[in-house]
């Protein structure tokens, strides 16, 4: 019997030639379970996009609503924490919220889950983090400092609060790439190990005497695992949703810095 | 679960493996610790992340998003202009009835007009039958007291007359004298 973690294994598909960045080293490009997840949760965006806009009718058909519905909701996310600058980080929040999505969903129907891999999910948080940071000199120049230290506080009070905000700021990438993975690992594990009882104590049923006594047990665990099946497919919209929501709401800090809406 | 698994020795520990090497990672899990910390598909993993985020950031950025961004204008466009024509329908309806109460106003007044016209036409054509008719009345009463007055004036001369004939005759009867014809007028006047 597999073990719970051996789902999370990254397995070699096909052996691609290596790829060498100065200054950081040799990265094997091999193409991956991890890798075709990825690309599967992409091409399935860009295909589902591609056909819901196609047509681009006033009138939408069923394919173009449900994408126009995907569309507005982040549309009004974005728009109500950033303000009407939210519009141009709308591509960014709308490509992360939809890949991070797709991953999670597809993890829930294929063996691997990319966003259970802490690679991934860094990666995503690094790149928010870095538009932030980006965005925020970019705007505020030396005014950054203001996000360390709220308008309107005393200054005996800013010794403490600085730090604390700073501190926060600089674990919000950690934060941002542990919740997904740790939502993704936890959940798939969960499921793996309810999944891991039916079987293990159908065997001890099958041969007989005491271990008929394991049939209320495998049936619990298979109720488990439905009932974590349909809370897995909630975190998994659930996630995909926070992230896009910090995503704004740390872009909204740098935005707007200063004036407060 | 390993308690070690997120220190670097674990790194280590898995990153013996030449990169690059195809040999099948399968039996690092059982070495404990978390498949996930086996850095040497790091690398892999995070290029192909950000490859393919890029290609669905452009995607989005310069195809989907502006496609219904346009729509969406387009739904907006065309609801303003249906709300523009309705409102200039009726607009238009409503200054049609406004011409249209004007109208009525004024073929209201006309009528009334006309009616005062014919009523004063009637009364005027009217009067004026009376007062021919009353004209003529006057005339055939004046007409008839006239004959009255004459007849009476000749009845008055024929009474005068008859009297000077009895005056005279009287007096030739009482003083066997005629009476000339000055002495009767002279009677007759003092009569």
């Amino acid at each position: 019997m597999a073990g719970p973690m051996e789902q999370f294994e990254v397995r070699k598909i096909v052996d691609l030639p290596d790829f060498t960045i100065p200054g950081v080293g040799v990265i094997d490009m091999a193409f991956t379970n991890s890798t075709l997840a990825m690309t599967l949760a992409a091409a399935a965006i860009a295909g589902f996009f591609a056909l819901a806009t196609a047509k681009g009718e006033v009138v939408p058909g069923r394919l173009q609503m449900v994408g126009e519905a995907a569309f507005n909701y982040i549309d009004n996310l974005t728009t109500s924490i950033i303000g009407h600058e939210g519009r141009k980080f709308f591509p960014f929040i709308f490509t992360l919220f939809l890949f991070v999505l797709t991953m999670n969903i597809l993890g829930m129907f294929l063996v691997f889950t990319a966003t259970s891999q802490l690679a991934v999910t860094a990666t995503l948080a690094a790149m928010t983090i870095l538009l932030v940071l980006i965005v925020g000199f970019a705007r505020n120049g030396a005014n950054m400092y203001k996000l360390f230290v709220p308008a309107g506080v005393p200054w005996y009070m800013l010794i403490l609060v600085t730090p604390i905000e700073f501190i926060s700021f600089m674990l919000r990438p950690v934060t941002l790439a542990l919740r997904l993975f740790g939502n993704m690992l936890g959940g798939h594990v969960a499921m793996k190990v309810f999944a891991g009882f039916v079987v293990s104590l159908g065997a001890l049923a099958a041969g007989g005497g005491l271990g008929l006594l394991g049939i209320p047990g495998a049936m619990l665990s298979l109720g488990g695992v439905v009932a974590l099946t349909a809370l897995e497919f909630l975190v998994a919209f659930l996630q995909a949703f926070v992230f896009a929501v910090l995503a704004c709401v740390y872009l909204n800090d740098v935005v707007n810095l200063g004036h407060h809406h | 679960m390993a308690p070690d698994n997120t220190s670097a020795p674990s790194a280590d520990a898995h990153g013996h493996a030449p990169v690059g090497s195809t040999e099948v990672p399968g039996h690092h899990a059982e070495s404990g610790g978390l498949p996930q910390f086996e850095f040497q598909y790091w690398g892999g993993q995070i290029v192909w992340l950000l490859v393919l985020f890029a290609i669905l950031y452009v995607l989005f950025a310069r195809v989907f998003v502006p496609r219904f961004r346009k729509v969406a204008d387009a739904r907006a466009e065309t609801i303003a202009g249906a709300l523009d024509d309705a409102r200039r329908v009726q607009a238009e309806a409503d200054a049609k009835a406004e011409a249209m109460k004007v109208e009525i106003d004024r073929a209201r007044g006309e009528a009334r007009r006309l009616v005062a016209d014919a009523q004063a036409a009637a009364a005027e054509q009217l009067a004026g039958s009376q007062a021919a008719q009353d004209a003529e009345l006057a005339k055939q009463i004046e007409a008839a007291e006239t004959r009255i007055r004459s007849m009476r004036d000749g009845a008055m001369s024929n009474v005068k007359g008859i009297a000077a004939d009895v005056a005279s005759t009287m007096v030739e009867k009482l003083t066997g004298k005629p009476v000339t014809a000055t002495e009767a007028r002279a009677v007759q006047g003092n009569a």
